[in-house]
């Protein structure tokens, strides 16, 4: 869960000051099990010192150094095995703290005994104390760094006393046979002493003063690098708010996505789109990620509703506790859903106010400035895309008025044009008495006519039925050879007689393709029917049939007739478009443009390349069925 | 002369209903003709013909069709063989092919039902059949 950091920060002081333990707690245990791995060394160095020192003449009497040695490695060990269970589980400061005061303590004491048994005040070891002031400077609290450096200077002053009163031993270090005995020196000792003791402290002070420092940078760094996190995540849901009003064309699915992804940026219980009315009297919710169902169906009316009033004339309404009853019109509701802060903007589309953009949380206090200005952006975004939603939504009533009417006009067109054929066949083939020459052959020019004018109709039908926005597409996998097959067939008594070569090309382990199939033969049709007319006798007509890139089944449509003029390729697939180049009479221009539209239909895409003169070929790609694992 | 049948046409376009009868009777059928779903019920009162041939689309939508049913469903008419006109075949498809079947007694697409403009070169074939095979 991300708390994003609050401008008013006390809000969430609890939270905050629980981050900042967290992170020093983290330091520390690193640290003491890297404490433990610096003690395994200790035993071998105070070893090969005691042999190095032997060597070289120093009179140290060896075994109670050995037997140091031999005890550090000991209880590092059992502080080894102590520190798995440290390590594994995510323990209490508490218990790291006295973890690591054991730790210290045990140093403490072998140091003592190490001293004691080199020199005493005079031994070399008192520098040794600098990693435990050090240590607990950097990670234990401060009172830590000066109790041990107080029990270091009182730990030293008391040997110095012991063995000048000769209560202990003292151990003389000797090099060629000249010791240092400094327990006979008492002003030196004194000045030792005093030293050292000035030493301890002023390390520990001054460690601990640069460590206040750095530990208040970790921290800002810390929340810097939460901060980032918190804005890239509100970046992330910016970004799928666009990628959901650029894809999702309608409102309602639009607005889910984009309440959803609002809520989980902002952690929010709720948020809720309410739109203004036409009227602008009444606002209604749109979507409502995480409020009560029933509430969707609420209508506030904006006189009597303040609030809402305010935001619709432009001012946001924040509110950190939902007390002031005054202000809400169903604040039972809210309170029901234990929803403590709520946060208001409007919708606001060039100037314009559509409604309002609702946050809602069960924490109380929840929104601050910085809240309010990201919640403003979200608005805009969401603003926006209602507005293109709604303009997708007219242009589609407006393609689906047209087809309708596409349709009514081509049905009305084609009942008179029916009764016109059955009363020119009555002429025609004589029922009223024989016809001279001249006259047939006028009737048969006024059928051919006709003839055409029912074609166009009928193609006009189909355009608007492949237009229409619920087409009854019978979508199921579909068998290229059979629908090939069969357009060939039907196709054989006109190649025969414009003496063309049918080339179908056709491999057996074609995918499926799924459509319609109605749809799909229709569209062979228009093409193979357009490849036949506008070829010269004696041509070829091929129909090629591949496995396509990315799962797609490529078609291609190929002839070498009279081809298409360059200057005209872009306006090929718009209605009614027909070729300079083309003389015969017979033709709507339609069938192309119902060819691109039920390609288009089937998620495919057309290509187009024509030579004049030396022929045309479409290119079609349609995605492949899914094969479905049995 | 004896006819080969007699057929009643039942259609609201005169033009069409005209041209029809015309052709019809030059093949040796005797035509009666009405314009709408009362008509109709009136000439089958008078006598029932052989075969009637019906534009579902009349006065409404479905007015031929809704006659169809209702004669398929009488005891005396139940066994006239209906041919059914129609110039919006798409509207038929959505009306319901289990009514159609109802009505003709075979499954969509059925070659019982003519789309204007009427082919009569089989639509006169179809009714030969019927009538041969009684």
């Amino acid at each position: 869960m991300v708390h994003p950091p609050n401008e008013r920060g006390q809000l969430n002081l609890p939270y905050e000051l629980d981050k900042r333990k967290r992170i020093i707690l983290g330091e520390l245990k690193e640290r003491t099990l890297w404490f433990i791995r610096l003690r395994w060394l200790v035993p071998f160095g105070i070893v090969l010192g005691t042999l190095l020192a032997r060597w070289i003449g120093v009179g140290v009497k060896a075994s109670p150094l050995l037997w140091a040695a031999g005890f550090i490695l000991a209880y590092n060990f059992v502080f080894f095995l102590l520190s798995r269970r440290v390590k594994a589980e995510p323990s209490e400061k508490e218990y790291i703290e006295r973890f690591t005061y054991w730790q210290v303590g045990f140093d403490y004491g072998t140091m003592f005994l190490l001293i004691h048994f080199t020199g005493g005040i005079a031994s070399p070891f008192i520098f040794f104390f600098i990693f435990h002031i050090t240590f607990s400077a950097i990670f234990l609290p401060r009172r830590s760094t000066y109790g041990f450096a107080a029990i270091a200077a009182a730990g030293m002053g008391l040997i110095a006393l012991a063995e000048y009163m000769g209560w202990i031993h003292h151990h003389v270090i000797s090099f060629q046979g000249r010791g240092i005995d400094l327990s006979q020196e008492p002003f030196h000792m004194m000045v030792i002493l005093s030293f050292f003791a000035g030493f301890v402290f002023i390390t520990g002070l001054s460690i601990t003063a640069v460590m206040r420092m750095l530990e208040k940078r970790i921290l800002d760094l810390a929340e810097l690098t939460e901060t980032v996190t918190a804005l890239n995540e509100r970046l992330n849901t910016l970004h799928t708010m666009t990628q959901a009003i650029v894809s999702k064309q309608h409102l309602e699915q639009m607005l889910r996505i984009a309440t959803s992804e609002l809520a989980k940026a902002m952690d929010v219980q709720a948020i809720s789109v309410k739109l203004l009315t036409p009227d602008g009297k009444f606002l209604r919710f749109a979507a409502a990620h995480g409020l009560p169902p029933d509430l969707m169906d609420r209508v506030i009316e904006l006189e009597k509703s303040p609030l809402n009033r305010r935001v619709i004339e432009g001012e946001p309404f924040v509110t950190g506790r939902v007390t002031q009853r005054q202000w809400f019109q169903f604040g039972e509701d809210l309170s029901a859903a234990r929803l403590q802060s709520v946060q208001f903007v409007p919708l606001i589309v060039e100037g314009r106010v559509i409604g309002i953009l609702g946050a809602y949380s069960t924490r109380p206090e929840q929104f601050g400035s910085d809240e309010l200005v990201f919640f403003r952006q979200a608005a805009g975004l969401v603003a926006i895309a209602i507005e293109n939603a709604r303009a997708y939504e007219a242009i589609e009533n407006l393609i689906q008025e047209r087809s309708h009417f596409m349709n009514r006009v081509a049905h009305n067109l084609r009942a008179p044009l029916a009764a016109m054929t059955s009363v020119l066949e009555v002429i025609r083939d004589g029922y009223l008495g024989d016809l001279n020459e001249t006259v047939r052959n006028y009737m048969n020019r006024l059928d051919r006519r006709v003839e055409g004018m029912l074609l166009m109709i009928n193609e006009l039908m189909t355009l608007a039925k492949s237009q229409s926005k619920h087409p009854e597409m019978e979508c199921g996998p579909l068998n290229l050879e059979t629908i090939a097959g069969r357009i060939k067939k039907n196709f054989q008594e006109e190649v025969a007689k414009k003496r063309l070569t049918f080339e179908l090309t056709i491999p057996k382990d074609l995918p499926e393709i799924r459509g319609d199939p109605d749809m799909i033969e229709q569209m062979f049709e228009n093409l193979i029917s357009n490849a036949i007319k506008y070829t010269p006798e004696g041509g070829r007509v091929g129909m090629t049939f591949w496995p396509g890139p990315d799962q797609t089944v490529r078609m291609v449509f190929s002839d070498n007739g009279i081809g298409i003029p360059k200057s005209e390729m872009p306006r090929l697939f718009t209605e009614f478009f027909r070729a300079s180049n083309v003389q015969d009479a017979i033709g709507t221009g339609l069938g192309l443009t119902i060819v691109k539209e039920i390609v288009d239909k089937h998620s495919g895409r057309i290509n187009v390349e024509s030579e004049e003169g030396l022929g045309t070929t479409f290119i079609i790609n349609l995605p492949a069925a899914q094969r479905r694992m049995v | 002369m004896a006819t080969k049948g007699e057929i009643l046409l039942v259609d609201d376009d005169p033009d069409l209903r005209d041209s029809l009868q015309i052709i019809l009777e030059k093949k040796g059928y005797s035509v009666r003709t009405a314009a709408n779903g009362r008509e109709a019920l009136e000439a089958l009162e008078v006598r029932k013909p052989d075969l009637m041939i019906l534009d579902i689309m009349m006065t409404t939508e479905t007015e031929g069709f809704d006659l169809a049913y209702e004669l398929k469903n009488k005891p005396e008419t139940k066994d006239l063989p209906i041919i059914l006109l129609t110039s919006f075949l798409e509207r038929v498809r959505e009306e319901g092919p289990d009514k159609f079947q109802y009505i003709t007694g075979e499954a969509w697409p059925a070659k019982w039902l003519f789309e204007k403009p009427v082919d009569t070169k089989r639509l006169i074939a179809k009714i030969e059949g019927i009538l041969a095979g009684g």
